[in-house]
């Protein structure tokens, strides 16, 4: 039985056609291959793409690619009534009631929308591993960025507190030591959930830098607007030591150049894609496009 | 007679000896205690900064860490008050009058 997916995750500007890209990218794949399409983006049209109706439950557009609509705000819900629940059973009533109005306001802190995508990814690569490719469709670039960097961000601040949790841990030992106090040697709670953190978000790294697990795909426009930003997502991706495998130019029209374009953006592949003349609604209009673009 | 005298001047300098042993050893354990208690308050203070509007960690990491973490976020919320003098905090587990 296979037990690993490839991830296909397809970025870029809002507007430049990811959507029908990557659904393009879906289709193709699944004539011979078993295919799960997921689309990351809050604001989803996956639905409009294709027709038909979507939700976070996978639904069969042929015999080997389903479709799958991640809704953010239920997996927000998850997380934090996760950690609610936790608080309430180990913290004092009085300290448990004085967080409430926190987690009310919690839900809009900056960081969890980022993190309740990595734990839907988490969730989905496990869940479908027996898919031989899971395609992603990513929300436009703020959140897609801090999506990537996240791993990265928060091995930066768990290594650091890891070392000072460690310099807690050895002082208190010593403390124990000299007070010849016969107590068990406890597992520091902390020190666990640290460890366990650490060893998410380096998974999450080892598997985002691992070609062969993972490719990035950039989609962008001719226009400047659009490549100025995609320079932007190329340059943050480098600061994750992430890159990008396919450069894709979507809605070309008329005669264009992409000479000089690897001067600021570095990628593997250069793929050229021709303004449809009608618009690509249905899976019908999708797979007639692939065959006469040779896509 | 004059053993038994020495025998229980050996004894009281043993006893003063020890005496003094335990109050170094107690007033080292309190400095090491003092030094813990800091590091602890850093550490919470650097993950919980969130709660008193510090920059803080991704959010993932404070949350992660919080159902484990009552009695940091109770220091944190108690450090507030000796915040302003902390002098004196130091003072007291130094002796200092």
């Amino acid at each position: 039985m296979k037990t690993n997916s490839k991830h296909h995750f397809f970025l870029g500007k809002g507007g430049v056609g990811k959507s029908t890209i990557s659904a393009l990218s879906s289709i193709k794949l699944s004539r011979d291959k078993k295919v799960l399409f997921v689309s990351m983006d809050p604001a989803h049209n996956l639905s409009d793409i294709f027709a038909q109706k979507f939700s976070d439950k996978p639904k069969s557009v042929n015999d080997n690619l389903q479709i799958i609509e991640i809704k953010i705000d239920k997996w927000i819900k998850e997380y934090l009534n996760d950690i609610e629940l936790q608080v309430r059973k180990n913290y004092s009533y009085l300290t448990a009631f004085n967080l409430d109005d926190y987690f009310q306001m919690i839900k809009y802190s900056p960081g969890i929308e980022e993190y309740a995508m990595i734990t839907a990814f988490k969730h989905l690569s496990e869940r479908y591993k027996e898919k031989d490719y899971i395609i992603f469709d990513m929300p436009p670039t703020a959140l897609t960025v801090k999506f990537f960097g996240l791993p990265h961000i928060s091995l930066l601040w768990l290594e650091k507190l890891l070392e000072l949790r460690k310099q807690i841990l050895e002082k208190k030992e010593i403390i124990t030591k000299i007070k010849i106090i016969n107590k068990k040697k406890e597992t520091d709670k902390i020190l666990k959930k640290l460890n366990l953190q650490i060893d998410l978000f380096k998974n999450l790294e080892k598997e985002f830098t691992n070609k062969e697990r993972t490719e990035i795909n950039l989609v962008m426009n001719s226009d400047k607007l659009s490549l100025s930003e995609s320079k932007l997502i190329s340059s943050k991706l480098k600061e994750f030591n992430l890159s990008i495998n396919e450069l894709i130019i979507n809605k070309i029209s008329g005669s264009y150049s992409s000479e000089g374009i690897d001067n600021f953006i570095k990628y593997d592949k250069l793929i050229l894609v021709k303004l449809s003349s009608e618009e690509l609604i249905g899976k019908d209009k999708l797979e007639k496009f692939i065959l006469e673009n040779n896509i | 007679m004059e053993k038994g005298i020495a025998d229980k001047l050996l004894k009281k300098l043993q006893n003063f000896l020890r005496l003094y042993e335990n109050s170094s050893k107690t007033k080292a354990i309190d400095l090491m205690e003092y030094e813990l208690g800091e590091l602890e308050h850093i550490f919470g203070l650097l993950v919980l900064s969130n709660f008193v509007g510090l920059p803080s960690p991704p959010m993932n990491i404070t949350l992660d860490m919080l159902p484990d973490m009552e009695k940091h976020l109770i220091q944190l919320i108690n450090k507030i008050e000796t915040a302003e003098n902390p002098l004196s905090d130091l003072a007291s587990i130094l002796n200092i009058t």
